[in-house]
């Protein structure tokens, strides 16, 4: 059984964004794209700027590790974020960056 | 100043056909080529208040716009346009020659001018401030544009707005109106001063007429204005003159749209716009009595005073 991919911010984006009420504009560094985004996405992608990690990584920041639900949305987020070159999985160092204690696969 | 007015006639066909005229538009000078004596008749109409520079001053867009050889001079003939020795369209019927010009100044802007970010996107002011009223065609935009300008507002672009990437602000670029379909009676009725070509009728975008620019517009053309309204038209029949928010985030996107070179300029393009944004108030506006919208732009004005 594969380890679940462990997720960054992809290499060369700087998250230059604007937020009014809720609603972000993001810009594209690899791709020269404005994307519409809510304020929960653009925490998202600061939180895999700070730290890759897994998508249940991410859910137990969020408190959500034991929604099902949550957690499909999550990881179609993730798929989302990473077609348009947001994110990528984490080539580098696969493996050093264990899945929290207690963390439930999403 | 020299202006096409002042050439007279005969100087302006001669430099038409021979040098090229030089024509000041905002911060732009078209070097013009033609011999074509309609086209110089209704340059000299709508063109006659802007600034002429001499033979030999730099020009940043060099136009030719020249007749059909051969056959073709008798049968169907045609209006070619070039740029720079290129020829970016297909040839028009002859009688749409001015339309062809309008156009093709409109396409030297939008796709060389790029130390501005340029929207599709008319643009008027008052006191200082300008609003910017990005729409496709077909939302009554340059309808609106005719009317504010022929109540007090000054024009600054009917098509082209140009953003200024360093602060922000709008460089005029004022050039007629132009004015497709049933939007021209509309506006001869509403505006019965104002000077107006003859109606070509089956051009691509149906039957157009161009209404020429205020001479104070013209005279103003160096003075910038500072954003403060981006307004979405649209005409509806039927529809009470009303102005809805709209979220800035969404204003950005929409307005990345309408723009020419957003993309070009890459992150430059994000800071203008996201600039932009902050710096305004943006809106949707739908409306269908022209003296409806022309009071909401007044009450506009006057909240920000």
């Amino acid at each position: 059984m594969s380890s679940p991919p462990i997720w960054r911010l992809a290499p060369g984006q700087r998250l230059v964004h604007r937020c009014h009420d809720g609603e972000c504009v993001l810009f594209n560094d690899l791709t020269g794209d404005t994307h519409l985004l809510g304020q929960d996405v653009l925490d998202v992608l600061g939180a895999l700027r700070d730290m890759p990690r897994t998508a249940a990584g991410l859910a137990q920041d969020a408190g959500a590790a034991l929604d099902p639900e949550w957690c499909a949305e999550l990881d179609e987020l993730l798929a989302d974020l990473a077609a348009l070159d947001l994110i990528a999985p984490d080539l580098i160092a696969p493996g050093l960056i264990e899945p929290l204690p207690g963390t439930q696969p999403c | 100043m020299l202006t096409v007015a002042s050439l007279g006639e005969r100087e302006l066909r001669a430099r038409l056909r021979g040098p090229g005229l030089r024509l000041q538009t905002g911060p732009f000078v078209t070097c013009v080529h033609s011999p074509l004596a309609p086209l110089a008749a209704t340059l000299g109409t709508m063109y006659g208040d802007y600034p002429v520079l001499e033979e030999g001053a730099l020009a940043d867009f060099h136009v030719r716009l020249s007749g059909s050889t051969g056959l073709r001079r008798f049968l169907r003939p045609q209006v070619h346009f070039h740029y720079d020795g290129m020829a970016p369209f297909q040839p028009l019927p002859l009688d749409q020659a001015f339309p062809m010009f309008e156009w093709a100044m409109n396409w030297c802007v939008s796709s060389q001018a790029n130390s501005w970010l340029v929207i599709h996107a008319a643009v008027i002011e008052k006191d200082g401030l300008a609003a910017i009223l990005p729409a496709p065609p077909g939302s009554g935009k340059s309808t609106l544009c005719a009317a504010l300008v022929n109540r007090g507002w000054r024009l600054l672009s009917d098509e082209l707005t140009l953003v200024r990437l360093d602060d922000g602000k709008i460089d005029p670029l004022p050039r007629p109106v132009s004015l497709k379909n049933a939007s021209i009676g509309i506006i001869r009725d509403y505006a019965p001063a104002a000077a107006f070509t003859r109606p070509v009728a089956d051009t691509v975008k149906g039957t157009v007429a161009h209404m020429r620019a205020s001479s104070d517009s013209v005279a103003r053309a160096g003075q910038a204005a500072a954003p403060a309204w981006i307004v979405f038209p649209k005409w509806q029949a039927g529809a009470a003159a009303e102005l809805t928010p709209v979220p800035q985030a969404r204003a950005h996107m929409r307005l990345a749209e309408n723009a020419f070179n957003y993309s070009l300029l890459g992150e430059t393009g994000f800071h203008t716009v996201a600039r932009l944004v902050d710096e305004v108030r943006t809106f949707d506006f739908h409306y269908s009595v022209l003296d409806d919208a022309i009071a909401v732009f007044e009450r506009l004005l006057a909240e920000r005073a």
